[in-house]
């Protein structure tokens, strides 16, 4: 939705975190934060919470299941041949493969599953509210509060709380 | 609040009932059984032992990383470490157990078998003794100096003993290194006189910092759990079962590494190790400490909601005294006594040993103030917060 946006930027995690809490016992809204590195208070403060590990603990899992029935298929089923005169279902020596290709199913799948989940791509352009926060700027994105009053307030909690800068800006942003 | 730790009367006498115990069975055992008992000498003198090279390990990496977090909780590992030059008197009575515990000190045995006759430059009883007490002093005198570092911190602060404390960590490590990694080769490795490991070392190495790193979480959340160190929390909690996780993780790895090589190469001096440790009813007992030491922490320890409950790591803490009891028992019972033994002289032994070691650690643990006054990263320890 493209609407009229308060932008707060600040210099430091601790002033952002500050005004986060502040603005939150206020009872206004936030609408979205950017940071340079995630932060987890952050994601807490906005009420969210991430299903990723479990996500990642079901790709280990499964990945590592996938990989010792496929070598069980492969070496015990489809084609087996004696090394050694050792049993053709060779477990221990199953188990290195099987470690190597989990972390490599775990890795490849969450890139996917983060990428997906965050719509991002090669190639994406970004259309961030404040190209600075990819550098060492921490910025808090409201939605204008629809009385003047709102934005003053707003405006003087942001500044008591160490803001660099507040300023509007008309942003096209997922809500 | 009380800064420093009394021994109860009640403590005190029950860990003096236990050594009582203990040594009224050990007696008993050494009467009846000889070679069981020595066997089990060696196994809680060397189990004791571990968790003090342990416990002295993780301190030793927490001056070295300057880590900040676990400060407060240092008084612990060092009252666990009082125990080592116990151990080296203790280890010293191996002197008239050598003929029941190790194959290579009969002469018959020497005269017919040229790869013990290799080996007896190194193996042979007068330089075995040698090496004993030079790791032991080694130890002791290390883990003394950083104890007194850390003692005159209290007393003097200022930052000049948290920077001794972090060069004599370094030195200690670069010691326990070589010392430790040929004092399981002496004392464990070489019951097995023809068979060798390289990693063997490093494997019993890791078995001693985990285990010793688990008992010291049950120590301070049992004096938690009494009232002590009110400023634990979750982050504390999270951080130590990582370590538990982290540490079952490598011991795995490693303990596998052992066998998965030796299983694939089979080569009959290799595998004999472990064809003594899968007959005769020992083959329970490899993959139960498979289980024990490595799939229930690693399970257990995945999720962050089972890390931060008091009561599971306590729980899980208990479960891994047994874990490193088996696994010492896997590597020092096949060999001598050819069967699974456990009874009376098992339990009256570790008993024994158990009060010992309690006792040692509890005296030490109240001869300082519980938390140390000057460290400078004790703040940061007191509030430790992790995302």
């Amino acid at each position: 939705m493209n609407k009229t946006r308060i932008i707060g930027v600040f210099d430091e995690e601790n002033t952002l975190m500050a005004a986060v809490n502040q603005v939150k016992k206020e009872g206004i809204e936030i609408n979205e934060i950017y940071t340079p590195y995630p932060i987890h208070e952050v994601i807490e403060a906005m009420g969210k919470k991430t299903r990723f590990t479990f996500a990642a603990f079901l790709f280990g899992f499964f990945g590592s299941a996938g990989v010792l029935a496929f070598l069980y298929y492969t070496s015990v089923i489809d084609w087996p041949i004696n090394y050694g005169g050792k049993p053709t279902n060779a477990f221990p020596s199953f188990i290195v493969v099987t470690i190597i290709l989990t972390i490599l199913t775990v890795t490849l799948a969450s890139l996917f599953t983060f990428s997906a989940r965050s719509a991002i791509f090669p190639g994406k352009v970004y259309d961030l509210p404040d190209k600075r926060s990819t550098d060492d700027k921490f910025v808090i994105v409201f939605d204008k509060p629809t009385v003047q009053s709102g934005t003053d307030k707003l405006n003087a909690i942001l500044h008591e709380q160490g803001a660099l800068e507040v300023y509007e800006k008309e942003l096209n942003l997922k809500n | 609040m009380d800064t420093r730790v009394t021994l109860s009367k009640r403590f005190q006498y029950a860990a003096i009932a236990l050594i009582v115990v203990g040594a009224a069975v050990m007696a008993y055992g050494f009467i009846t059984h000889p070679e069981r008992a020595w066997a089990n000498l060696l196994l809680n003198n060397y189990y004791f032992l571990s968790l003090s090279i342990g416990a002295s390990f993780f301190m030793a990496l927490q001056h070295i990383s300057q880590s900040g977090w676990s400060s407060m909780f240092k008084r612990v590992p060092e009252a666990m470490m009082a125990y080592i030059p116990y151990a080296g008197i203790i280890m010293l009575l191996l002197y008239f157990g050598m003929h029941s515990l190790y194959h290579w000190t009969h002469e018959e045995a020497i005269a017919g078998d040229a790869l013990i006759q290799h080996k007896a430059p190194y193996l042979n009883i007068p330089f075995f003794f040698i090496r004993l007490i030079l790791f032991f002093m080694a130890w002791t005198i290390m883990t003394r100096l950083i104890r007194k570092a850390s003692l005159d911190e209290d007393k003097y602060g200022g930052m000049l003993y948290f920077e001794k404390s972090e060069l004599l960590s370094k030195i200690h490590i670069f010691l326990l290194a070589i010392t430790f990694s040929f004092a399981t080769f002496d004392w464990i490795m070489s019951i097995d006189v023809h068979w060798f490991s390289t990693i063997f070392s490093l494997r019993n190495f890791v078995a001693a910092f985990y285990h010793g790193t688990a008992v010291m979480v049950l120590f301070i959340i049992i004096l938690h759990q009494k009232g002590f160190f009110p400023a634990l929390n979750k982050s504390h909690l999270l951080d130590f079962s990582r370590y538990i996780f982290m540490l079952s993780i490598v011991w795995g790895y490693f303990t596998f590494s052992q066998f998965m090589l030796i299983w694939y190469a089979n080569i009959p001096e290799e595998t004999a190790y472990f064809y003594e440790r899968w007959h005769s009813g020992f083959k329970v007992i490899f993959y139960v400490n498979f289980f024990i030491n490595w799939f229930l922490p690693f399970t257990l320890m995945l999720s962050q909601v089972t890390n931060k409950n008091i009561h599971i790591v306590k729980a899980l803490a208990i479960v891994l005294i047994i874990g490193q009891y088996i696994d010492l028992y896997e590597q020092i019972f096949p060999t001598i006594l050819h069967a699974p033994v456990f009874g009376l002289i098992e339990i009256g032994f570790f008993a024994g040993f158990a009060g010992l070691f309690v006792l040692i650690f509890g005296k030490a643990l109240a001869s300082a103030d519980l938390i140390p006054k000057n460290h400078p990263y004790l703040e940061e320890s007191l509030h430790h917060h992790l995302h």
